[in-house]
């Protein structure tokens, strides 16, 4: 378990402030955000490299704010892997299996088991010099989990990897994670590697946590028009809500949404500047109108059509740029081409407002 | 560089090689002028033996001082931002551009048995002036810049972020010194330690002054040059070539070949 209470860290003028995030016992806890954000500062931070300002840093209950890095027992994969050049990668493997260990003959099998798991045992005995960046990849993995750690930190591990070498290293980290049962906390700028991967995610924007939660929850309510562009959710659109019905008892109320050429019906929590965001699959496209109050009807064009397999994504022009997405199937047999005139339907319930 | 026509390639060659030949040109003269009955006569004359002893020792000496002092702060000029660090940084370097009998003269003022700090030490039964301690710090003083820089230069390649890679996997920060950047840097700095130490041997305007006896080789060569003519400074001569060729080329082959 990790327990992050209202870190702060200064690393010449960037700022990480008021940082607070748990990771429960063997869950996998990924922090997203822009280059820039202040993860791999974040990541410094829980491993003891950075210095604090202000917070509390708790592993497993047990606070280790003022522990040396060497005594919070934990493995820190860098995103430059910085293997030890003038070690073997058997000895980069071996290097953190302290010496009581290294006599008995757990300390062999011990390197051997992860080589034989992250499948580079042929490499053993050569040197790190000249190891491709995948192969480097899973040096360094193995060599952060010899010490059996109970926490593992991970900085944009994938990064300077193939995305062939990609997939197969992020299955294998995940199948990894549930055999040693190591509570890990990795860093990443990609939304897609958090949605397959993590547990818990957290946003980062500036130094600060801006959202966090589950990817799902995370991607389908964002809470700001940042986390949503950046996590993708959908189209965003700024604009501005007006209330359409008088004050009623309930904490919603129904609203006059408009901003970047369009007008829509919404189910509001606030009036005044807001962004809207519409989910590309909340999107329902004919030919036809068939209007009904709990609808929103818009008129657009079809620009063009990005076909993803099974899903088709439909860019469309309804004075702003909209992307909405259908099954490649019905797409056919709408027969959509690009420059027809469409009808967009958007349940007031599916806008959500942030 | 661009390719050059043959005409400017000559003359490029041609101003390298005078300079090369201008080198080499002394040097070969002086191998060739001493017979090797010469050399072996040379050796048999205890006072020659006993000032290449003495410059050993003592420049040995001098370079494993400046090492235990010189190897720490180098660390710290390589790896921390500090208050000052750029100062200190010139200030070890200021030997260098010391005029040696400057520095000598500089030495003798500061060890003398008249300044506050040699008549300390001196009562402390640690003489400077005309005694092997004299020559030891000459030497300490004219060789560990060399030292430091080639240490810190050394430290400077080793990325610093592999010693917090070593603290994660449970390293203190002195066995993470010790087992990574250490090792690393080791053969930069041993390469600055002999140099130090070749530094040392070939030094004369300071230790002429601070201790001219006990003689150091170097001071053995100029005495027999002054006393006696360049017929019997020769051979001795040729033995402290010979000894700093051999320095040079141990120093070649520890540095990396992209160096060389």
């Amino acid at each position: 378990m990790i327990r992050l209470e209202g870190l702060q860290v200064q690393v010449g003028s960037f700022e990480l402030r008021d940082i607070n995030l748990q990771v429960p016992q063997g869950g996998y806890a990924l922090i997203i955000g822009p280059t820039g954000s202040g993860k791999t500062t974040l990541l410094e931070a829980v491993a003891g490299n950075a210095r604090l300002r202000a917070g509390r840093i708790y592993m497993h209950g047990v606070e280790v704010t003022a522990l040396p890095p060497e005594q919070r027992g934990l493995g820190f994969v860098y995103q430059q892997y910085h293997l030890f050049p003038h070690l073997s990668v058997r000895e980069n493997i071996a290097y953190g299996i302290r010496r009581q260990g290294r006599n008995g003959r757990g300390f062999r099998e011990r390197v051997e088991e992860l080589a034989g798991m992250l499948a580079i045992t042929p490499l053993l005995d050569r040197p790190v010099r000249g190891l491709s960046g995948g192969e480097q990849q899973r040096v360094a993995l193995a060599r952060a989990l010899a010490p059996k750690p109970s926490i593992l930190l991970l900085d944009e591990p994938f990064a300077a990897v193939d995305p062939a070498s990609r997939q197969v290293l992020r299955r294998e980290l995940r199948e990894l994670h549930q055999r040693e049962g190591i509570t890990t906390l990795q860093v990443t700028h990609d939304f897609d590697e958090a949605l397959r991967l993590g547990d818990v995610v957290a946003v980062l924007a500036e130094g600060r946590v801006v959202q966090s939660g589950t990817p799902e929850q995370v991607f389908r309510y964002p809470n700001s028009a940042f986390v949503a562009r950046f996590v993708g959710s959908g189209n965003v659109i700024a604009g501005v809500v007006e209330r359409t019905e008088p004050d009623g008892p309930g904490r919603t109320f129904r609203g006059r949404f408009r901003g970047e050429h369009l007008t829509l019906d919404v189910v509001a929590e606030r009036e005044g500047s807001i962004h809207a965001v519409i989910r590309p699959e909340d999107i329902v496209l004919s030919r036809t109108s068939h209007p009904d109050s709990a609808r929103n009807h818009i008129e657009g064009m079809v620009a063009r059509l990005e076909r993803l397999g099974p899903i088709t994504q439909v860019h469309l022009d309804v004075g702003r740029p909209l992307i909405a997405s259908v099954t490649t199937a019905s797409a056919e047999e709408m027969d959509l081409r690009s420059g027809m005139r469409v009808i967009l339907a958007v349940k007031t319930t599916a806008i959500l407002l942030v | 560089m661009a390719a050059h026509s043959l005409g400017s390639r000559v003359v490029l060659a041609g101003l390298g090689a005078c300079l090369v030949l201008f080198v080499v040109g002394p040097l070969l003269r002086l191998l060739f002028e001493a017979s090797p009955a010469g050399l072996a006569q040379a050796l048999r004359d205890p006072e020659l033996r006993d000032s290449i002893v003495l410059t050993l020792f003592t420049a040995t000496l001098a370079t494993l001082l400046a090492a235990l002092l010189g190897i720490p702060l180098a660390y710290l000029l390589a790896r921390r931002a500090f208050p000052g660090r750029r100062i200190v940084q010139g200030l070890i370097d200021l030997p260098v551009v010391i005029p040696h009998p400057v520095a000598g003269i500089a030495l003798l003022l500061f060890l003398g048995r008249r300044s506050a700090v040699g008549g300390t030490l001196a009562n402390l039964g640690l003489e400077f002036v005309s005694h092997v301690p004299g020559i030891i710090a000459a030497m300490l003083f004219v060789s560990a810049p060399i030292l430091v820089s080639g240490a810190r230069e050394a430290f400077q390649t080793v990325d610093p972020q592999l010693e917090r890679v070593a603290r994660t996997l449970g390293d203190t920060a002195w066995s993470a010194f010790r087992r990574v950047t250490l090792p690393l840097a080791g053969r930069g700095i041993l390469a600055g330690a002999i140099l130090a130490w070749a530094r040392s041997i070939s030094e004369f305007g300071s230790i002429v002054i601070l201790t001219y006896n006990p003689k150091v080789a170097s001071i053995y060569i100029f005495d027999r040059f002054t006393a006696f003519g360049l017929k019997a400074a020769v051979p001795a001569a040729v033995i402290l070539l010979l000894i700093a060729l051999t320095v040079f080329i141990l120093v070649r082959l520890l540095q990396p070949s992209e160096q060389r």
